[in-house]
């Protein structure tokens, strides 16, 4: 039997009970989950439960509310605020119609509350200054359109989504994707330096070859990232079991379609391989974990460019500079998530990008066996890059 | 004459070099089956070097290397243990969990083994605390219960007694002349030429990456002659005629004669200066045969 099985299944077991572990996979969505409950919580509190009182200085005459209180005196209007009769009030200026200046008073400062008192204040100057056209068109104007997208291709017609899940969904998607393959390959990163420093590795290496460590390890961590993509996947199946609510958004807005996480897992397994084989380089160079982390902190920020630029790549999935970060293997299995869940990607784009992780994928890993071989154990010592194109080329 | 008896190990002119600066030097020696034999030479003369080429933990720059009449492959690998120099095992793993895993790369099911070699080495007690609750002494039995927990036919001990405190160091003893009985092949390096004096059949011995002497201790301290006496003694020892060559620990000495000397003359002169209280004619130490090796007298 290959022993490298022997060690993924040392890998997998001892790493799924690390603390660490516990925290990405659990603890990292619990806590985005809650930080958004909280905060829908609180916005749905506060809009229920205070009403705006908001009274008004009308120094055009041409101004008339049944909602909203009139001051003539502005005296008053003053008085009514301190003695919190009214939250707000606001003064229309003679030359109002010319500027359109509004000026507002508020009992306190409050940013959500001054956007729901402008609105509020809008539609009172809108339903005033159109108050001889017909009620239809003054909704219109306060709403000019509805939005409703359609793709035209040779399959038909097909709906899209809105604005708001177009970013949202590829987001969450390869995020939760790129968190599971940095935490596998990280702990990959601190299983090497774990296992340097502690001085076992001389003992492993003398009952399997530094190929089979290696591979054992990126096979154990891999899976481990699997299991965790698996707990994200049934948690999100288990929360839309739970809300009806949930449940209407997926079937309605988002299309998680079948070859879309198909492609999600070959990209997820390749992506992670790739930054699996740099962590185990990486790994065997550094002396110590902090000089680890930091090395693989190069890697890890080039892997998440995908995210800083993400603005762009979901607006212009198709653009050259998307294109180009979905065929560089260390930015395309993200991308490739962003794009192919709001866009067609040509067939021949997914292959060629598939054979260039692939390729890559490969050309790491044995690059990372031979510096691990050559380097593992020069304790203290780091070699120099000239000393590292040595070991590759003599592996 | 090709040697009746079958070898463990053969080294064949081995080389390696670190940047530029070799390391180890054209090193060529044979390990017998079933012998105590001894690597032994000054820190960083290379001996660990050559011990992980044993392993194929690195690879010689040239030479050949055969394991049990073999190339050195997984399956090898199987059939040797190694205490390595530099120790170390899992903080978070128990110490049964440890024993288990090191086993299974070995591909043995180590459950029972490591209940009998932990019941012999006092350790039974321990068995499921974590590695990082033991004291370091125990931390380095179960490093040597790992060593050959699969029951290897070829073990290698790198420095096996430093960081020991006398008593292990006597059940570090006692357990390689045991092994040694039941048939085992054993290699120890070590730069302590005095421990391996008493245990080992033959030694080879390296400087510099180079091998300097290689053969049985006996007829490597004959080739020396009878030249030293070991000298328990009370007062203080000044110079002494006929005597080339002192090895003073103050109440002990080593004196190396220099040809012709008569040890009854020199006795008798001593006698008079100091107090003896042992006086023994004998072959230098492997420490003295180093250092004269390395000086070239």
């Amino acid at each position: 039997m290959s022993k490298w099985r022997i060690i993924a299944k040392h890998e997998y077991l001892t790493n799924i009970k690390r603390k660490e572990f516990l925290f990405v996979t659990f603890g990292i969505p619990l806590f985005i989950i809650s930080i958004l409950g909280i905060s829908f919580f609180l916005i749905g509190v506060e809009g229920h439960n205070e009403e705006n009182k908001i009274g008004y200085v009308d120094r055009t005459g041409l101004f008339d509310s049944s909602n909203l209180t009139k001051y003539n005196d502005e005296e008053l209007a003053r008085k009514d605020l301190l003695d919190n009769k009214i939250t707000n009030y606001f003064v229309i200026p003679e030359n109002y119609t010319a500027t359109g200046k509004i000026i507002i008073f508020s009992s306190k400062k409050n940013f959500a509350d001054n956007m729901k008192i402008e609105d509020q204040i809008r539609n009172f100057l809108l339903d005033n200054l159109l108050k001889n056209e017909p009620s239809d068109i003054i909704e219109r104007i306060k709403k000019p359109m509805n939005s409703e997208y359609f793709t035209l291709n040779e399959k038909g017609l097909e709906s899209e989504d809105s604005g708001f899940t177009i970013v949202l969904l590829p987001l969450v998607f390869s995020m939760l994707f790129s968190l599971s393959i940095f935490a596998s390959s990280g702990f990959l990163l601190q299983s090497v330096i774990e296992e340097k420093e502690n001085r076992i590795m001389e003992v492993i290496l003398s009952s399997v070859s530094h190929k089979d460590l290696l591979i054992g390890k990126i096979i154990g961590l891999g899976a481990l990232g699997l299991t965790q993509i698996l707990i994200y996947l049934i948690g999100a199946a288990a929360i839309i079991l739970i809300n009806p609510l949930a449940l209407y958004l997926i079937i309605s807005q988002i299309h998680i379609s079948i070859p879309l996480l198909a492609a999600g897992i070959i990209y997820f397994i390749l992506g992670y391989v790739v930054f699996a084989g740099i962590m185990a380089g990486v790994g065997a160079i550094a002396t110590t974990s902090r000089e680890g982390q930091q090395i693989a902190v190069i890697f890890s920020l080039t892997g998440s460019f995908p995210f800083m630029f993400s603005q762009f790549i979901i607006t212009k999935p198709n653009e050259i500079f998307a294109k180009a970060l979905s065929i560089f293997p260390l930015t395309s299995p993200i991308t490739m998530i962003m794009r192919l869940s709001i866009t067609d990607v040509p067939l021949y784009e997914i292959i060629i990008s598939i054979i260039v992780l692939v390729v890559s994928a490969y050309f790491i890993v044995e690059i990372s066996v031979r510096i691990f071989r050559a380097s593992l154990l020069m304790y203290g010592k780091k070699p120099t890059i000239k000393e590292l194109i040595k070991y590759v080329r003599q592996g | 004459m090709e040697s009746k008896m079958e070898n463990a190990v053969k080294v064949l002119n081995l080389s390696k070099s670190f940047n530029g600066q070799n390391v180890v030097r054209d090193i060529s020696f044979d390990i017998t089956k079933g012998e105590v034999f001894g690597l032994i030479g000054p820190n960083g003369a290379g001996k660990t070097t050559i011990i992980r080429m044993l392993l194929d933990i690195i690879r010689p720059d040239s030479g050949e290397i055969r394991i049990l009449n073999d190339r050195l492959s997984e399956e090898t690998k199987n059939l040797i243990g190694y205490l390595p120099e530099e120790r170390g095992l899992y903080k978070k793993l128990t110490v049964f969990e440890t024993l288990k895993y090191l086993g299974a790369l070995k591909e043995i099911d180590a459950k029972e083994r490591a209940e009998v070699l932990l019941e012999k080495m006092g350790m039974i007690e321990q068995k499921g605390k974590k590695i990082s609750e033991l004291s370091k002494g125990m931390q380095q039995k179960i490093q040597i219960i790992a060593a050959i927990i699969h029951d290897p036919e070829f073990i290698i001990l790198d420095e096996p007694f430093s960081g020991l405190d006398p008593v292990n160091m006597k059940l570090v003893k006692d357990l390689i002349m045991e092994l040694g009985k039941e048939g085992k092949t054993i290699l120890i390096s070590t730069h302590m030429m005095d421990q391996v004096e008493r245990m080992c059949n033959r030694i080879f011995m390296i400087h510099k990456g180079e091998g300097v002497l290689y053969g049985k201790i006996d007829e490597i301290k004959s080739r020396y002659g009878k030249n030293t006496v070991l000298l328990e003694f009370e007062g203080e020892l000044k110079n002494i005629p006929g005597v080339k060559k002192i090895n003073n620990s103050g109440n002990y000495a080593e004196l190396i004669l220099e040809p012709g000397t008569d040890s009854q003359v020199l006795l008798k002169y001593l006698a008079e200066m100091i107090r003896v209280n042992k006086f023994e004619v004998s072959a230098p130490s492997l420490n003295e045969i180093f250092i004269q090796v390395v000086e070239g007298t």
